[in-house]
């Protein structure tokens, strides 16, 4: 985790042309030119009708949306072990929208790998049985055949971590995230019942155990483990969104295409666009005014002049 | 010895017992659920060739599930050819063999005592007092079946046990993370332990209720066979009974050569079954288990085994020997027996429902489901969460080691339908998914003095979140409350729509308070009992009406 906050704040000042370091490490262009915090792709086409047309799309956006933050180059480095995150915490089908979409996976997998990390590790703590929602989802497939390793969290191998949050005291987190040099927040948007949304800062209750807890206070928890993890980019999947019954849905009544991916350095940003994109300000979500309030962020993402990119 | 017949070596009899042992327990291990698909038919196929199960189903339940028909080959084997399922197929009785052979080691010989006594006629008397119950839907004595005994030993006590071992030490050793140097002790132990936990091991941490007590009675059996070799098998076994009336008048038949015979014991300090009254003499087809170790035994090589047609009076073959009395008695205990069992509240399960009985989706309404439950605990190995647990005291003595929910050690998956389609007698049907979601096994109720928002004043709705019903069961009332420093807050109640709540626990399952919940499912309201409706489904448009 050290690394990578070391990284990202190398970026900033690389970004910024303060970093006379940055030459040999980012290159020359991004010395050029500043490097976006925020891009937002949509598919402007025809809506795909089978799964091979998503796949493209959604590859295809997620390919967009990386090449205009500056490549996966910028997040994962020769040698690295990688950790996505994505929410896959419900049996359910990728039509029900309660999951990420298993093709934006896929294709950080492959994004990861051809950046040169070593190991590319995909996994999460799911709510459902682990062994129904990896293979319902449709994620578990998606990543192992684009080279990833589908990682069964162990319960018995979580660990009590000092996470010194305003909320969270210690809370068992599973090591093999902790250890990975990155984690890739890959969440979908979604209603949910009491944060009104679950968008990337919600995601991370996916490396916890004992997350029931996060409950009695979600906007200070999420806001805790946030700053604990650090992202280094967060990708925010809206090519299915879910509108109402979330997080875990059920209902295709609530679920709209979107066919938009956006992703950024700025998890606190990528949450209140979330929000919009669910119909809600951003300020109704507790997690985005607790995020901003920690300084993880900036509320208002438009100020991050976001790249917004069509595609069709 | 009669010419033409063969004697085959010891070692062909047990390399058979023990393949077909290791066949049982890796049957056993097998009974699981892939992740979106149903178990397979074959972990039931030791069932499938039992007609014990056959017998009393018909008889208890006036139904047969098809599958069940297989075994009449097993009846066709031992009309013709005796006790072989006993001597060579039937898992324990290869495990009681292996205790005799185990004793054999400590024991002297003079402690084997092993002609025929009248006692062995027990397990007939047994057997029809069982058949007596399952003329009044009392399918009790199927619990003590062998197959059924084995199957739920190894899946609720052995196994659980072994997985507790490995878990525990591969914990153990990655906590500590003992090395010398660059080599780990990991390296070793975590890809056993992944081995284990990816292709064996069913669910993690896999424990049932009541255990202690399946050990004891495994413990019982196997330590029985320090007084008599194979004491279950010769004295007890209702299957063995079964068997044995089927195997008066085999074909394969035991020949003494009567000129050749001393006397001098050897056959029947061998013999399995004691299925002889003396040395040379007196031969017992319902009770020889077929082991053959007469035969290889005898040192003046006076005795054999070939076939003889039935009406040949050549050998003698003795008489089971049971009595008209016996048989009355026998059956009138039997009766006694399941009249004992059902003066209790849980025995009369269609008049007083307990409320902790949550049966798996798909379970017959309670006299039929007991006239089917074997209680072999296959559905509590498949589940994958856990949940299915033998009842111990909740149905009745009729009714133990029959399985029941428990939500706070698992609950049952919406998308899931694997008990039903593995219960060999069809106690739980095998149901649709479709049709899975419209069965209700009971109803969830909140603890408003426990349920954190109503105690404590807090959001949680955890249980909410977790509800699989697409358009939620669980659902929440905002209130206002005040604070002890006089401050607002509102706080989201939940509450239950008894129209949408299936019982499946979830909510019960995943509340914080993982000691005594703040939501409870019990039996209420569940589909297969028409009286057990105390809510009956509101009127859609009309809820109002009563209130107006």
């Amino acid at each position: 985790m050290e690394r990578g906050l070391n990284r990202r704040e190398f970026l900033a000042y690389s970004a910024s042309g303060v970093g006379t370091l940055g030459v040999a490490s980012t290159g020359l262009g991004s010395l050029l030119e500043a490097q976006a915090q925020m891009a937002i792709v949509r598919w402007t086409g025809a809506a795909p009708a089978s799964p091979r047309e998503e796949q493209k799309v959604a590859s295809q956006l997620t390919e967009k949306v990386l090449e205009a933050l500056g490549g996966m180059r910028r997040f994962v480095k020769q040698g690295d072990v990688v950790w996505i995150k994505p929410n896959m915490a419900w049996d359910r089908t990728r039509e029900q929208a309660a999951n990420t979409h298993p093709d934006v996976v896929a294709t950080l997998v492959r994004l990861c790998l051809d950046a040169g990390a070593k190991r590319v590790k995909v996994g999460d703590n799911p709510c459902d049985l682990a062994q129904k929602t990896y293979a319902v989802s449709g994620i578990a497939e998606a990543a192992k055949k684009a080279g990833a390793e589908v990682v069964y969290l162990d319960r018995e191998r979580f660990r009590e971590v000092n996470i010194k949050g305003e909320r969270l005291k210690t809370i068992p987190i599973y090591p093999e995230i902790m250890e990975a040099d990155v984690v890739i927040n890959v969440p979908i948007a979604k209603h949910h019942r009491l944060a009104t949304a679950t968008l990337c800062m919600k995601n991370y209750m996916g490396v916890v155990e004992k997350r029931q807890l996060f409950h009695q206070d979600i906007p200070t928890s999420l806001a805790d483990i946030t700053r604990f993890m650090k992202p280094p980019v967060c990708i925010l999947d809206c090519t299915r969104i879910l509108l109402d019954h979330g997080p875990k849905g059920g209902r295709l009544e609530d679920v709209e295409t979107k066919w938009t991916i956006a992703a950024g350095t700025d998890i606190v940003a990528l949450d209140a666009f979330g929000a919009e994109m669910l119909r809600r300000k951003p300020e109704e979500i507790g997690s985005v005014k607790k995020g901003a309030e920690f300084g993880l962020g900036v509320m208002d993402y438009r100020k991050l002049n976001p790249k917004e990119i069509t595609l069709s | 010895m009669k010419a033409g017949s063969v004697v085959l070596p010891r070692w062909v009899r047990r390399v058979v017992q023990v393949v077909f042992l290791i066949l049982f327990l890796w049957v056993v291990l097998a009974t699981w659920t892939t992740a979106d698909q149903l178990p397979r038919d074959w972990p039931k196929v030791f069932f499938l060739a039992d007609p014990l199960l056959l017998v009393l189903t018909g008889i208890a339940a006036r139904d047969v599930p098809l599958l069940l028909l297989w075994s009449l080959v097993t009846v066709v084997v031992t009309v013709l050819f005796g006790r072989i399922f006993c001597g060579w197929i039937c898992p324990l009785g290869t495990v009681h063999s292996l205790a005799g052979w185990a004793f054999d080691k400590v024991q002297s010989r003079a402690k084997r005592r092993d002609a025929y006594t009248g006692w062995q006629k027990a397990k007939y008397y047994l057997l029809i007092g069982g058949l007596a119950m399952a003329l009044f839907g009392g399918h009790w004595i199927s619990i003590f079946d062998p197959l059924v005994l084995l199957y739920r030993t190894v899946a609720t006590a052995i196994s659980p046990a072994f997985q507790w071992g490995v878990e525990q030490t591969a914990h153990s050793v990655f906590q500590a993370d003992p090395h010398l140097g660059p080599l780990h002790l990991t390296s070793l132990s975590e890809p056993v332990y992944q081995f284990f936990r990816d292709h064996v091991f069913a669910i993690p941490k896999q424990a049932f209720l009541g255990a202690g007590l399946v050990w004891l009675v495994f413990g019982l059996m196997v330590a029985a066979n320090g007084y008599r070799r194979r004491f279950w098998c010769r004295y007890l076994c209702p299957l063995g009974a079964l068997l044995g009336l089927l195997a008066r008048w085999p074909l394969l038949r035991r020949w003494v050569n009567a000129e050749g015979c001393n006397q001098c014991g050897l056959c029947t300090t061998a013999c399995h079954g004691s299925s002889a009254s003396g040395p040379g003499q007196g031969w017992r087809p319902s009770e020889c288990l077929m082991c053959l170790n007469c035969s290889q035994v005898c040192a003046r090589e006076s005795c054999s085994f070939g076939l003889s047609m039935p009406w040949k009076k050549e050998p003698t073959l003795q008489p089971v020997g049971l009595s008209r009395r016996g048989l009355f008695w026998s059956a009138l205990g039997g009766l006694a027996a399941l009249a004992g069992m059902r003066a209790t509240p849980q025995g009369r399960a269609n008049v007083y429902y307990h409320p902790q009985l949550i049966r798996p989706p798909g379970a017959r309404p309670e006299p039929e489901f007991l006239a089917r439950c074997t209680g072999c605990g296959m559905c509590m190995k498949v589940c994958p969460t856990g949940g299915l647990q033998p009842a111990i005291t909740e149905a009745g003595l009729e009714g133990i080691f029959t399985p029941r929910l428990v939500p706070l050690i698992g609950h049952c998956d919406y998308n899931c339908t694997a008990c039903g389609h593995v219960c060999p007698t069809e106690a739980i049907r095998p149901l649709s998914l479709e049709e899975k979601h419209q069965i209700k096994i009971g109803l969830a109720a909140f603890d408003p003095t426990r349920c954190i928002p109503y105690v404590y004043g807090r959001n949680c709705i955890v249980c909410e979140e977790h509800c699989p019903v697409p358009d939620k069961a669980i659902y929440c009332v905002e209130q206002e409350l005040k604070l002890r420093n006089g401050q607002n807050r509102t706080v989201l109640m939940p509450r239950v729509d008894p129209d949408k709540c299936i019982g499946c626990g979830v909510c019960e399952h995943v509340c914080p308070l993982d000691d005594q919940p703040g939501v409870r499912v019990l039996s209420t309201n569940e589909t297969r009992h028409d009286r057990h409706q105390p809510l009956p489904p509101e009127v859609p448009g009309q809820e109002d009406l009563p209130y107006g």
